[in-house]
């Protein structure tokens, strides 16, 4: 149908990663029951506990670029993940949390309004990888307020 | 002035007698708009007369009423029997209002059960292209994949089919045509790599009568021997052999935009999407039929012609606009033809019973081709302009993937004027192809193309088309591209909306600008007009920009604080001048 300026962020697609992915798929148990998300502030889901294990890594965030296209995570969310029909990844703000643990499940398990689970399809590591680019992500530095001349 | 008019109506009198093979509905002379373009033929056109070019100015507004939806607000509302029928985009409540009492209150509120998943499976806003009357029903499609028919009179649902799969990326907006017993829908998902189709199901029952795909072999195609006479060109198995093997599967070829009918030829039209994925190099071939017209029967769905606009697209020219049904005198004979505004800037005058191209002229600034060859119907390609992984960032083509005109933004006909009326863009594009992977439910595209404002520097013109020699008229330039679809009726009046959230009414033969209001949202919809029980003339339309505009100017919303976006670089302040916001107006004079 219509649309989409996107700004393709690396060299395609590093299937690679996937094949690695596929063999470690249960080598990390499944992030924690989803009801939990559902509470309205207060406790934190037991998954906010999981630690990015490549946490800040530039390799790492290289190579979840290239899996934020293989995988065309950015036909959702916009090339550098400035929000498209899903929502910016790129302004520091988060639906779900924005906490390793809650950005981990949101890959694996899926999110309302059309996330896809790709917990079935990415390996934990490769999940990690792709937590790891979003979260390199720079918000812009002045978010709130937008103003025209 | 006076007597010009009367010669006028005169001529244009004949000449629709002479023509008479595409009547208005009888609903339309009643004063009713049972279906999405007002008739069959497509032509938003409207014989009320209350409303001119002399007293437009007087228009004012007399009823409003939020939808409570926020998301791009496509289509346009239905008024039968006294009851005017609105379909809010996802979650598609269907409202029916009294236009009987005072404040028009509701008859009923129909609220659908419509699969969440789908919010994500929309390639560009959760939006709804409307529905159509029938037989004591409103029939429309959920965003999730079903079609439902609904009691006009009661509320109820009749009927809730599932038509499509949004596990592979089929959604459905567009609005259904019903012709005779048969409910005609299809699905988007030309960014999803889905296969394309155009299903029949049955208006009693809603059970599928028969599904027509767009790509893929004779049989699925519904090609038959001695059925199928395209004007250039033909042979078996066209859309199959087009394409590489099996990647056709995922070819796209959705169906999306409006369907046009005509009862004596028989023949139902309608434009089919781009091919998966924008990166040509993907998918070697002409990838028919897709960016084409195609004409069926309505009974069994064959194949009788069809015409390819965009042979291997390689830019996401759709060509799901409208096709508008018109009989023009080219070259001194009155010819029974299609018009056509495509996305690739050219528009089309084919005879609409052979699929023969009479004009084919662009009504925009256009670089990829120079021009379409009328012999053998392809267009002439600029080299320069072609596109694929291969050569990089292919600079400045023009018009954009938006389209010279959008599909979803339908041109209306007058037969008083000759005219049509067209929202056009004017911007340019780069155009960067990638290799794409499919994978199953998620997006499958591979290009980055930025755009930029075309010559001139406005974005977008309001213009009229003489469609027999290939001619603007006129034209009104518009500051942002206009993305609202047209109206014009026998008071010689035009109405369109603007992006920045203008409602425009303006003189048919002129262009010019006779009355505006401010509607608080921009308009990516289509005006309609009606009259209404106490014998005046209306006009309806609705207000909430989205669309591909929800994606594009993302900073127009303001409802998620967990999803804040910049303005878009090519259209900085639009969000100056509107929020989303979804609104049902209705103008009285």
């Amino acid at each position: 149908m219509a649309s989409r300026p996107l700004v393709r962020v690396t060299a395609p697609i590093a299937l690679l990663l996937l094949g690695v992915g596929c063999r470690e798929r249960r080598s990390v148990p499944p992030a924690g029951g989803y009801e939990e998300h559902l509470s309205a502030g207060g406790l934190a889901p037991p998954t906010a506990k999981l630690r990015n294990p490549h946490a800040r890594d530039k390799r790492s965030a290289a190579d979840g670029a290239t899996l934020f296209t293989a995988m065309n995570c950015d036909g959702c969310h916009g090339g550098g993940g400035a929000g498209w029909v899903g929502p910016s990844l790129a302004d520091g703000r988060w639906r779900y949390g924005g906490t390793d643990g809650a950005l981990f499940q949101s890959i694996f398990d899926g999110r309302p309004h059309g996330m896809p689970a790709f917990g079935g399809i990415l390996s934990p590591d490769a999940i990690w990888k792709l937590v790891t680019y979003v979260q390199s992500l720079e918000p812009p530095a002045d978010v709130p307020t937008e103003r025209w001349p | 002035m006076t007597h010009r008019r009367v010669v006028v109506v005169f001529v244009s009198a004949l000449g629709a007698m002479g023509a008479g093979r595409v009547p208005p509905a009888a609903a339309q002379r009643s004063g009713q708009w049972t279906m999405p373009a007002g008739d069959y033929a497509a032509t938003r056109y409207s014989t009320l007369t209350q409303i001119t070019t002399a007293n437009a100015t007087r228009l004012h507004p007399v009823w409003s009423f939020s939808t409570g939806v926020l998301a791009g607000h496509e289509g346009q509302p239905l008024v039968v029997n006294n009851t005017m029928y609105v379909v809010t985009p996802y979650p598609n409540v269907l409202y029916a209002f009294d236009l009987t009492r005072e404040g028009y209150p509701l008859k009923w509120k129909y609220r659908p059960a419509v699969d969440p998943n789908a919010v994500g499976i929309a390639c560009c806003d959760v939006i709804n292209r409307g529905a159509f009357y029938a037989e004591g029903r409103i029939v429309y499609n959920l965003l999730d994949g079903h079609t439902v028919a609904i009691d006009a009179t009661t509320g109820k649902e009749l009927w809730n089919a599932r038509i499509a799969d949004v596990s592979q990326g089929e959604t459905t907006p567009m609005a259904p045509l019903v012709v005779k017993n048969r409910v005609l829908v299809g699905a988007s998902g030309g960014e999803f790599g889905i296969h394309g189709w155009l299903k029949a199901l049955d208006l009693a029952t809603g059970r599928p009568v028969w599904t027509a795909y767009t790509i893929g072999p004779d049989s699925e195609v519904l090609v038959r021997a001695g059925v199928f006479r395209p004007f250039y060109g033909g042979g078996t198995d066209l859309a199959l052999t087009s394409w590489p093997q099996e990647v056709w599967k995922n070819g796209g070829g959705p169906v999306w935009g409006w369907l046009s009918y005509d009862p004596s030829l028989d023949l139902v039209y309608y434009g089919v999407g781009n091919p998966a994925p924008y990166n040509p190099e993907q998918r070697p071939g002409d990838n028919k039929w897709t960016a084409s017209v195609l004409a069926r029967r309505p009974a069994d769905g064959a194949l009788v012609w069809a015409y390819q606009f965009t042979p291997h697209d390689s830019w996401d020219y759709d060509a799901t606009a409208e096709m508008i049904l018109a009989d023009l005198t080219i070259g001194g004979r009155l010819r029974r033809v299609l018009v056509h505004f495509d996305k690739n800037g050219f528009a089309y005058t084919l005879d609409r019973a052979t699929g023969e191209v009479l004009v084919a002229r662009p009504f925009v600034d256009v670089n990829w081709a120079k021009g379409v060859d009328l012999a053998t119907g392809r267009p002439v390609l600029d080299s320069t302009r072609l596109t694929g992984a291969s050569r990089g960032n292919v600079k400045d083509v023009c018009p954009t993937l938006e389209g010279g005109k959008s599909p979803a933004s339908p041109a209306a006909y007058s037969p008083r004027t000759g005219l049509f009326y067209v929202p056009t863009n004017n911007m340019c594009m780069d155009y960067q192809a990638v290799p794409a992977t499919r994978i199953a439910g998620t997006p499958f595209i591979g290009a980055n193309t930025p755009y930029h404002a075309g010559r001139g520097g406005h974005l977008g013109a309001f213009i009229a088309w003489d469609a027999g020699v290939g001619r603007k008229v006129w034209e009104i330039r518009e500051k942002y591209p206009v993305w609202s679809g047209a109206l014009t009726t026998a008071g010689d009046v035009v109405l369109y909306g603007t992006l920045d959230g203008w409602l425009k009414a303006a003189n048919a033969r002129t262009g010019t600008v006779l009355w505006k209001f401010k509607v608080g949202s921009g308009v990516v919809a289509n005006p309609i007009t009606y009259a209404g029980p106490d014998g005046k003339q209306y006009v309806a339309v609705y207000a909430g920009i989205g669309g591909d505009w929800f994606l594009l100017a993302g900073d127009v919303r303001s409802d998620d604080p967990a999803d804040v976006r910049p303005p878009a670089d090519f259209m900085p302040d639009i969000a100056r001048h509107t929020s989303q916001g979804g609104i049902v107006w209705i103008f009285g004079l």
